[in-house]
């Protein structure tokens, strides 16, 4: 890694943040049924005798970061500014700064993901590694046909399934929410409340994503098994334990860190989907109900966040992948 | 099993030992009923082409062939209090411990054998543990290893794998192998992969470890004139078995035919050039291995009786057994090729090279840019890598001229510029009188097209298995060249011109051939079709990139012989590039051609064949000269001195001061450290050093540079 190929990473990043800023931009000013005349026309409903253009003018700005009167660049100069000092704008269905939902929201989904990107991962890098040195066995058979089986059923339908026994049938698990009411926050029963809660997202998460890496773990395992410096390991009487982690694991799970870049901006899109089902409220659950109450300065600070929270995990990725793979010179000119 | 004892003088002996594989054709002996004895503190060679078993053979005497290969016989290893184990009745444990503590080895590969996630140190370190051995003491000998192996064990300790140059790798490989203090080293082809300077460093490096720590080495190679030096004594394979053990001082010692052939078909400095003949027919498959002496079919020596049966070997002198029925005849019917041939007066060719210059290339350089270092490196300028660094060369009509240098000097990038597929960062490269970038950029004067010097000048790849498209036949891969540059021919004649050339290049019957894909061509098939497919665009200049190093050494002269042949009937120039001098000094003299010497960017040497061969003057091009082994020396079981001072290369990226050979110059003198010697020119036979220059020239006066000033300026290569 190096101090060029740093800042040139850094710049494409920010390329990518503005971009999302110059887009939500453009939709809010483009759109048919732009969001600034549907606030203007709700405005003029409510208080038409009483507000004056000026003021009208004022509460859209302050609500959407936007000023109608001020020519196009001008605005998309403010509009950039605002945004870039973390001013999202006002919610206009909860009425209060949509950087405070965000805050509020943000921290329950990164909760779901990350854990099940940690029992994903753990799960299939160790069925992945003893499929592979049971290459041909039983076990493998089976375990590689589950595994396929699990990676194509999408994860809402087995959370509907989860729903249909673990809620209404056998009634063990709670069907929304993220924590009973009535907890004193901070306190241990809240905590095991709060994993009570998440449990039935992750595991629809976990069981649908682990089969995908433990095939790839096991393709890279059987690879990298039959490679010279495992014979040499093997000759120098090295511990089975010892080539099992050090030598095979370690070089088998180097492609896998790309597909966890991939996995964290499809998981990000999912949560739209996962956090309904479960009625949880994440960002994915406040940016579907925002589409739907046509919230749209909330809608585009979360499409904002998500876009962030991506590339800010590609990137960190990026600056250790060089960390994990000593052979990777980040930022090598070929 | 009745359990024999070694003897005394021998600490390894193998009876009957055979290897096995089931395959869907049959059972595939892949070793024969070997049955030899390695003396105790010798250097044993084992000699044999790809395919004749001489790996197996490694992996036997370790007991570590791989699955589902099985080995049946005896491996008797005597110990050092005179106990003996047979290796292949050890249990799991025993096993463990006697690899590595007794026997080591060290792979063909350096390149994989180590973890690319781990320290060099933690190799050294997890050896030490897994056999339980006091770590400290451990590193402390493995300290003295790297340093007799000419490494800075601080240095190679704290890299990974990938950081260090192919030669290095290889050395911290030969300390690791050596970390348990074994009696016994095995070497599978240790060397191939490097270049012949490095690959003789090497050797003689063994030589004294072997000495030093009291070794017993089975070094198993392709390349018996490499080995010739350093061995006691050379067994040779053939087909699974061994064919002959000879004392390896004298190769006049061989009685085999096979050695007699294979020698006869190895490119040297001295053998003359009419007397090479390569070896006809090809090695048999071991699944189905031919009835009595196994060479019958391509011994010229074969009688009924090898036919049907199998000659055992059988002493015929002190240290010395051979497996032939006829061995009494071999000095009469196949005489050494080099003992035969009047010494050094090789005849030299007359080239008919026309006097108009197809490339020139005038004050080469391309420089790179690299990235490296740390973030604290954020403003540095990136560093340069001077991979060419001011070249001119004129290649004419008809002309062969042979790059020569080690790996890393730059050869490959100048000849990619040569045709035309690397942009010089400085200077121009002239296509009979029209510069090509210029040209290629629409600022050019002269009339032709880009397109038309593209097609001019092609290119054969060293590897020819990656070069040629495995999804294609060889018909249709042959047939792109013509559909794009002569659409006047159809279907008809272009398949007619290619079985033409299939057949001219001695692929018969052609038919079978066009029908083929890739993978079912060897080696040297696929080169000669890569050959054809340039040779079909009608270029005026063909780049071979280390065009036969892939090939078996008996393969390579066939290669440049059709090189040769086709260049007279194609009127073509080649740009020949090739680590290996004695390669070099085949295709450039029979042509007439010439070689130039690279070293670090520059061409410091050039001249006619032959005479760069029999009479270079660049210490460094001697330095070439000594790594090709001299058949013809008697030079009894050493190798000799090296003539260099430091084995690996400097960094491209800061290159040394002044001449850029002098801080491995055995005659550099403190003028060499400042001043640069220039290529002098006018004549045909042109030096960069100062030791060509005039008597009066500063040199002479100056004081030879001390070994304290070496060290300060030898870095090695860092990537």
């Amino acid at each position: 890694m190096n101090g060029r190929w740093l800042l040139k990473r850094i710049g494409m990043s920010l390329l990518v943040v503005w971009s999302t800023i110059t887009l939500t931009f453009a939709l809010i000013r483009l759109m048919p049924g732009s969001p600034i005349s549907r606030m203007r026309a709700e405005l003029y409903q409510q208080y038409g005798a009483t507000m004056t253009q000026a003021e009208i003018d004022r509460q859209v700005r302050l609500y959407l970061n936007v000023q109608p009167d001020e020519p196009l660049w001008q605005q998309y100069i403010t509009y950039l500014l605002d945004t870039f000092q973390g001013d999202l704008g006002h919610s206009y269905v909860q009425g209060i700064e949509v950087t405070v939902i965000l805050a509020d929201v943000l921290p329950w989904t990164v909760l779901l993901l990350s854990i099940a990107i940690m029992f994903q991962y753990t799960i299939g890098i160790l069925l992945g590694a003893s499929m592979a040195y049971a290459e041909g066995s039983r076990f493998d058979f089976l375990s590689t046909s589950v595994s396929t089986f699990l990676v194509s059923v999408p994860f809402y339908v087995f959370a509907f399934l989860l729903i249909f026994f673990f809620v209404f049938q056998w009634d063990l698990f709670p069907q929304g929410g993220k924590y009973s009411t009535g907890l004193e926050a901070g306190s241990l029963a809240f905590y095991r409340s709060v994993l009570y809660h998440a449990t039935l997202p992750i595991v629809s998460l976990v069981i649908t994503g682990f089969g995908g890496i433990a095939l790839s773990m096991r393709a890279n395992s059987i690879q990298t098994l039959g490679s010279d410096y495992i014979r040499g390991a093997q000759l120098r009487g090295l511990s089975n334990f010892r080539i099992s982690y050090r030598y095979v694991a370690r070089n088998a799970i180097l492609p896998l860190y790309t597909g966890l870049l991939i996995q964290i901006g499809f998981l990000f899109g999912g949560a739209v989907i996962l956090e309904q089902i479960f009625s949880y409220r994440g960002i994915g659950y406040v940016l579907l109900d925002a589409t739907l109450y046509r919230d749209y300065p909330l809608m585009m600070g979360t499409f904002m966040v998500i876009t962030i929270a991506v590339v800010v995990g590609v990137f960190v990725a990026d600056l250790t992948y060089g960390k994990l793979d000593p052979r990777i010179q980040t930022g090598d000119s070929q | 099993m009745s359990q024999q004892v070694v003897a005394q003088e021998n600490i390894l002996e193998l009876r009957d030992v055979t290897v096995s594989f089931g395959m869907n054709r049959g059972v595939s002996k892949v070793l024969d009923d070997v049955s030899i004895d390695i003396h105790r503190g010798e250097i044993l060679g084992v000699v044999g082409e790809s395919g004749s078993g001489k790996s197996m053979l490694a992996s036997a005497l370790l007991d570590a062939v791989v699955d589902p290969g099985t080995v049946d016989g005896e491996v008797s290893y005597r110990t050092d209090s005179g106990e003996t184990v047979d290796i292949l009745d050890l249990e799991d444990e025993e096993l463990r411990q006697l690899r590595w503590e007794e026997i080591a080895m060290v792979f063909q590969g350096a390149m994989s054998f180590f973890n690319p996630t781990m320290k060099i140190r933690g190799h050294f370190l997890e050896t030490l543990k897994a056999h339980d051995q006091d770590v400290d003491e451990g590193m402390e000998h493995a300290r003295e290893l790297l340093t007799d192996l000419h490494l800075e064990p601080d240095r190679v300790f704290d890299t990974f794998p990938h950081e260090l140059s192919g030669g290095m790798k290889q050395r911290a490989l030969i300390a690791l192998s050596l970390i348990l203090e074994p009696n016994v080293l095995v070497m599978d082809e240790p060397t191939a992969a490097l270049d012949l300077l490095m690959q003789r460093s090497i050797l003689t490096l063994l030589d004294d470890l072997q000495e030093k720590y009291d070794l017993t080495i089975v070094f198993i190679t392709h390349d018996l004139p490499l080995v010739k030096d350093l061995c006691d004594r050379i067994a040779v394979m053939y087909a699974f078995d061994v064919m002959e053990v000879f004392p390896a001082g004298d190769l006049s010692n061989s009685t085999h035919p096979y050695t007699r052939s294979l020698l006869n078909a190895v490119p040297n400095l001295t053998t003359s050039l009419d007397e090479l003949r390569s070896i006809e027919g090809s090695a048999p498959d071991p699944v189905d291995i031919p009835s009595g002496c196994s060479y019958h079919p391509r011994c010229p020596l074969s009688t009924p009786e090898c036919e049907q049966e199998d000659p055992p070997l059988e002493e015929i002198a002190p240290d010395q057994e051979v497996a032939c029925w006829h061995h009494e005849k071999v000095d009469e019917e196949l005489p050494l090729a080099l003992e035969t041939s009047d010494g050094g007066s090789a005849e030299v060719y007359e080239g008919n090279q026309s006097d108009e210059p197809v490339v020139v290339m005038d004050d080469i350089e391309v420089h790179f840019e690299t990235d490296d270092g740390g973030l604290l490196s954020l403003f540095d300028d990136p560093e340069i890598v001077r991979a060419v660094d001011g070249v001119d060369l004129e290649i004419y009509e008809n002309d062969v001229v042979a790059i020569v240098g080690e790996s890393g000097c730059g050869k490959t990038t100048f000849g990619k510029t040569a045709v035309g597929l690397q942009e010089p960062t400085g200077g121009s490269v002239r296509y009979r009188g029209q510069d090509i970038w210029e040209t290629k950029r629409g600022e050019g004067t002269g009339d032709r097209s880009y397109d038309e010097i593209r097609r001019a000048l092609q290119i054969i790849h060293q590897d020819p298995g990656s070069s040629l498209n495995p999804n294609r036949k060889v018909s249709s891969i042959l047939q792109v060249p013509m559909k794009s540059w002569q659409s006047d021919l159809d279907v008809e004649d272009r398949k007619a011109r290619l079985l033409a050339m299939l057949e001219a290049a001695g692929m018969s019957p052609p038919e079978d051939y066009a029908d083929r894909y890739p993978h079912q061509l060897s080696g040297g098939e696929k080169q000669r079709v890569a050959l054809i497919r340039a040779l079909l665009m009608n270029p005026d200049l063909i780049l071979a990139d280390e065009a036969v190093s892939a090939l078996d050494v008996s393969m390579r002269v066939d290669m440049m012989d059709l090189m040769l042949t086709l260049q007279d009937l194609f009127d073509t120039s080649y740009l020949f590039i090739s680590h290996n001098l004695t390669n070099a000094r085949y295709l450039a003299g029979r042509a007439g051609g010439r070689i130039a010497v690279m070293y670090l960017g520059e061409i410091i040497e050039i001249g006619p064949a032959e005479e760069i061969v029999q009479n270079p003057q660049h210490p460094y091009t001697q330095a070439l000269h000594w790594s090709t082994t001299d058949l013809d020396s008697n030079s009894e079981g050493e190798a000799d001195e090296s003539p260099i001072r430091a084995i690996d290369v400097p960094d491209p990226i800061d290159p040394p001061s002044g001449c850029r050979f002098h801080p491995r110059c055995p005659e550099a003198r403190e003028v060499c450290a400042t001043e640069k010697p220039s290529l002098d020119s006018g004549t045909d036979h042109c030096t960069a050093c100062f030791r060509e220059y005039s008597e009066d020239h500063p040199y002479w006066d100056s004081e030879p540079l001390g070994e304290e000033t070496i060290g300060a300026h030898v870095g090695g290569e860092s990537s």
